[in-house]
C-alpha cells in the first residue's frame, strides 16, 4: 500500500530520473487519491499517450529497482489476453499498472476538455498527470474488475451525489462494437450498485436495448 | 473542486448541530485542519465557513501565477496542483499548450517577469512550442511592458519559422 503523501513523493522522485517530460493520465487509486476520494492504494495506474513515454518511465522506475511482474496474480484470463493490458512493475508492496493509450481497449481521451485536475512533478524532467472526471473513473473501475475496485466505485459515490450515470452509460455504449464485454461487465456492476444507491432504471433499459435483449 | 455541504456561519453551524458555539469554533477548526473547510472573511467581516464532502487543497499551479501577474483574469478549465518548482517559465509554457485567445492576452502579461530566458527557450524547443514562443512574445511586446528577448534567441527563433 502507498499513501498519498508517498505516492507524491515517489512521483517527484521519478520526475528527477525521467530523460524526457512525459505527460500521462492517471487513473484507479491513483487518481482517486489526487481527488481526495481515499488515502491509500495498492497500484499507481497510469496510461501513457505512447509506447515510447511509457519506455522513458519504465526506465526510470527500473533505475529505481522496480522489476517487470506478471499480470496472471491480479487481472483474470480475459483480461490477461486483452492485446491493450498493461505491463506491471512492482517493488516491496507498490506496484505500477502502466497502459499505452488505452484500458484493455477503452480509449483514453487526452485532449485538455476531459482534464479535470492536473498534477505536475517537477524533477530534472516535468511528469504531468491527468485526472479524468469522475465518470470516466467510475466506468474504468467498473471494467477492470478487480477485488477492490467495486469498493472503490462505492467510495466515490459515497462522497458525490452528482454522478452522471447518463454520461457513464452513453460511454460504454459508445464502446459496445470494439468491446462487447464493456455493457455486460457495466450492468454486473450496476446492478450491485443499485442494492446501495439509487440508480434510475431508465440506464438499465438503455443498456439492455444496446446490448439488444 | 469536492462537492459542497454547505455555507455556515459559526452560529449557523452551532444551532444546526445543537452545539455550543464555542464546540461549533472547535469542530470547524478539526475540520479546517483535515482540509474539509475553507474559511473566508475575518476581521471587520463576518467568518463564513464552506463545508466540503471529501478534503480540499488550494490550486496551485498555472491560473494561480497568471490569475497573479495578469490584468485579465482566467477562470481554471482544470484544477491545477505543483510538487517542485513551478516558475513564470512554465507558466508561459503551460499557456502555449492551451493556446487560446483570452489565454494569450493572459500570458502577454508573465514576459515582463522572466528571470531565466535559458530555461524558457529550452522548454519550448522541447515542446516544439518555439514558432508559438515567438508570436506570444511579439504579441505581449505590443500590447505590455516586457523584458526584452536576449538577440541569440530572437535568432532562433526566426532561424525555427
Amino acid at each position: 500500500m502507498i499513501n498519498t503523501s508517498e505516492q507524491e513523493e515517489l512521483l517527484k522522485l521519478i520526475a528527477n530520473f525521467m530523460k524526457t517530460d512525459i505527460e500521462a493520465v492517471a487513473i484507479g487509486g491513483t487518481a482517486m487519491m489526487f481527488s481526495n476520494y481515499k488515502n491509500a492504494t495498492k497500484d499507481i495506474d497510469i496510461v501513457f499517450k505512447d509506447v515510447e513515454d511509457r519506455d522513458v518511465f519504465i526506465d526510470a522506475i527500473k533505475q529505481l529497482g522496480y522489476i517487470e511482474k506478471s499480470l496472471s496474480d491480479i487481472y483474470d484470463e480475459k483480461r490477461q489476453q486483452n492485446p491493450a493490458k498493461p505491463l506491471m512493475f512492482s517493488r516491496s508492496d507498490e506496484r505500477f499498472d502502466l497502459f499505452v493509450s488505452s484500458v484493455f481497449g477503452f480509449k483514453i481521451n487526452f485532449s485538455q476538455d476531459a482534464v479535470l485536475q492536473k498534477y505536475d512533478f517537477l524533477g530534472k524532467s516535468r511528469l504531468t498527470l491527468n485526472v479524468p472526471v469522475k465518470e470516466v473513473l467510475i466506468l474504468l473501475k467498473a471494467i477492470t474488475g478487480r477485488e477492490t475496485d467495486f469498493e472503490d466505485i462505492v467510495t466515490i459515490l459515497k462522497a458525490e451525489n452528482n454522478v452522471s450515470w447518463d454520461s457513464i452509460t452513453k460511454q460504454a455504449i459508445g464502446y459496445k462494437e470494439s468491446l462487447p464485454w464493456i455493457l455486460i461487465d457495466l450492468e454486473e456492476c450496476m446492478q450491485k450498485l443499485g442494492k446501495l444507491f439509487d440508480i434510475d432504471d431508465t440506464y438499465f433499459k438503455r443498456l439492455y436495448d444496446a446490448h439488444g435483449d | 473542486m469536492a462537492e459542497i455541504i454547505g455555507k455556515y456561519t459559526v452560529e449557523l453551524y452551532a444551532q444546526e448541530n445543537s452545539i455550543s458555539r464555542q464546540s461549533a469554533l472547535n469542530k470547524l477548526s478539526g475540520l479546517k485542519k483535515k482540509g474539509f473547510v475553507k474559511v473566508s472573511g475575518g476581521g471587520k467581516q463576518k467568518r463564513i465557513y464552506t463545508l466540503y464532502k471529501r478534503p480540499v487543497r488550494e490550486p496551485n499551479g498555472f491560473y494561480s501565477i497568471v490569475n497573479k501577474y495578469a490584468k485579465i483574469k482566467l477562470t481554471p478549465e482544470f484544477e491545477h496542483y505543483i510538487y517542485g518548482r513551478y516558475t513564470v517559465e512554465d507558466a508561459i509554457i503551460d499557456g502555449l499548450k492551451i493556446d487560446n485567445a483570452r489565454t494569450k492576452i493572459a500570458v502577454s502579461n508573465l514576459f515582463r517577469h522572466i528571470t531565466d530566458w535559458t530555461y524558457l527557450m529550452h522548454k519550448a524547443k522541447g515542446n516544439n512550442l518555439l514558432e508559438r514562443l515567438h508570436e506570444y512574445y511579439e504579441y505581449a511586446k505590443k500590447s505590455t511592458k516586457c523584458k526584452r528577448m536576449p538577440k541569440r534567441y530572437m535568432k532562433e527563433s526566426i532561424k525555427n519559422d
